[in-house]
């Protein structure tokens, strides 16, 4: 938690180019090109529970259960795989959905004992996908850090254990 | 000056006053925080300087005076002529940003030539931020243009030159909000 103080409000015409808004809160592109007062932050979601650091207490049922955002708008959907990505189930939505809010997806799972790898991907109203990390990198680069949205993977292995990975 | 008071300062600004309880909606009485921001202290924040050079002061530095104050005042954290460490690196980078491990700089990365002098003078040197007089900045700023090999060593910057000066990477950003020309 960041907790930032409101000092004084000064009004300009135009931008004033301070150190932080060119030099640091851009995001450099692969081409060398950067973007400049990107506000948005795309369709995201992140899986909660379980996640990086718990572990999971034996094979049976379980709750997986997350947040999802979009900047451009309200979610529409989100899908949950845990297998990667090879195949998604659409996860419920927990009311209240609101337009550019955190929204509350769960869904139940029998987990067989066996390693697996979670994954979950929004759709917001405009029809825009969360992408696979891959991709995001693809178009934008190693270094759009601050607009990254690709998609969070989580392995849980036999023994319960739940890590960040990339898959 | 306390963080509440630093608040209600910027609410003064803002509203008009946090003492007088007439901008409170629907008559509620205010809390009566804070004091009138002085015509002063407003002076001593209103110091951003704009890429055209609206806010600049009077004054003027050349690389070799800025290199007499780098050396005294930023190169312990910065390194020598620019090079970083422990702190940011200020100067090369150029040609690195498609690249996988990109080197942003001053000269290879920042836009405006006026952001440098805005932001050495009001945050540098880190630890004594503010010090430095309007000479000392333009020299400083003169000093890591010329290393980064956008101004000659002996140019002088000032009010009317620094606004002037082309940044190698400034055509390379693109503003997405707003959208502009449309």
């Amino acid at each position: 938690m960041s907790v930032k103080w409101l000092r004084r409000l000064k009004i300009v015409s135009a931008p004033i180019m301070t150190k932080d808004e060119t030099s640091r809160y851009t995001d450099l592109q692969g081409d060398g090109k950067s973007l400049m007062f990107t506000y948005p932050m795309e369709v995201k979601s992140v899986i909660t529970r379980p996640s990086h650091g718990m572990t999971l207490q034996g094979a049976g049922l379980h709750q997986i259960s997350g947040i999802a955002w979009s900047g451009n708008g309200t979610i529409r959907k989100v899908e949950v795989s845990t297998d990667g990505g090879k195949s998604w189930t659409e996860a419920p939505l927990v009311a209240p959905v609101l337009s550019r809010a955190l929204t509350r997806f769960r869904l139940p799972w029998r987990w067989d004992g066996t390693a697996a790898v979670l994954k979950s991907r929004a759709t917001d109203d405009t029809g825009a996908v969360q992408p696979e990390r891959e991709k995001f990198i693809a178009d934008h680069g190693n270094n759009a850090i601050f607009h990254f949205h690709g998609i969070q993977a989580w392995s849980v292995a036999a023994n319960g254990e739940v890590k960040h990975v990339y898959a | 000056m306390s963080t509440r008071d630093l608040v209600c300062v910027a609410l003064a600004l803002v509203v008009g006053g946090c003492a007088g309880a007439s901008m409170t909606p629907s008559g509620m009485e205010s809390p009566n925080l804070g004091r009138e921001a002085t015509p002063g202290q407003i002076a001593g924040w209103d110091i951003s300087v704009g890429p055209d050079g609206v806010g600049l002061p009077p004054g003027k530095g050349t690389p070799a005076t800025g290199a007499t104050v780098y050396e005294q005042k930023c190169q312990v954290c910065h390194g020598a002529k620019g090079a970083g460490q422990p702190n940011d690196r200020l100067v090369g980078g150029h040609g690195t940003l498609a690249s996988k491990a990109p080197v942003r700089t001053i000269g290879s990365y920042w836009p405006y030539a006026t952001t440098v002098f805005d932001y050495v003078r009001r945050s540098m040197p880190y630890i004594q931020p503010q010090t430095l007089s309007d000479d000392e900045v333009y020299a400083v700023t003169a000093y890591l243009l010329n290393l980064n090999g956008i101004i000659g060593e002996n140019d002088e910057m000032n009010a009317q030159t620094l606004p002037k000066v082309k940044m190698p990477n400034q055509s390379n950003f693109i503003v997405v909000y707003p959208s502009r020309g449309k």
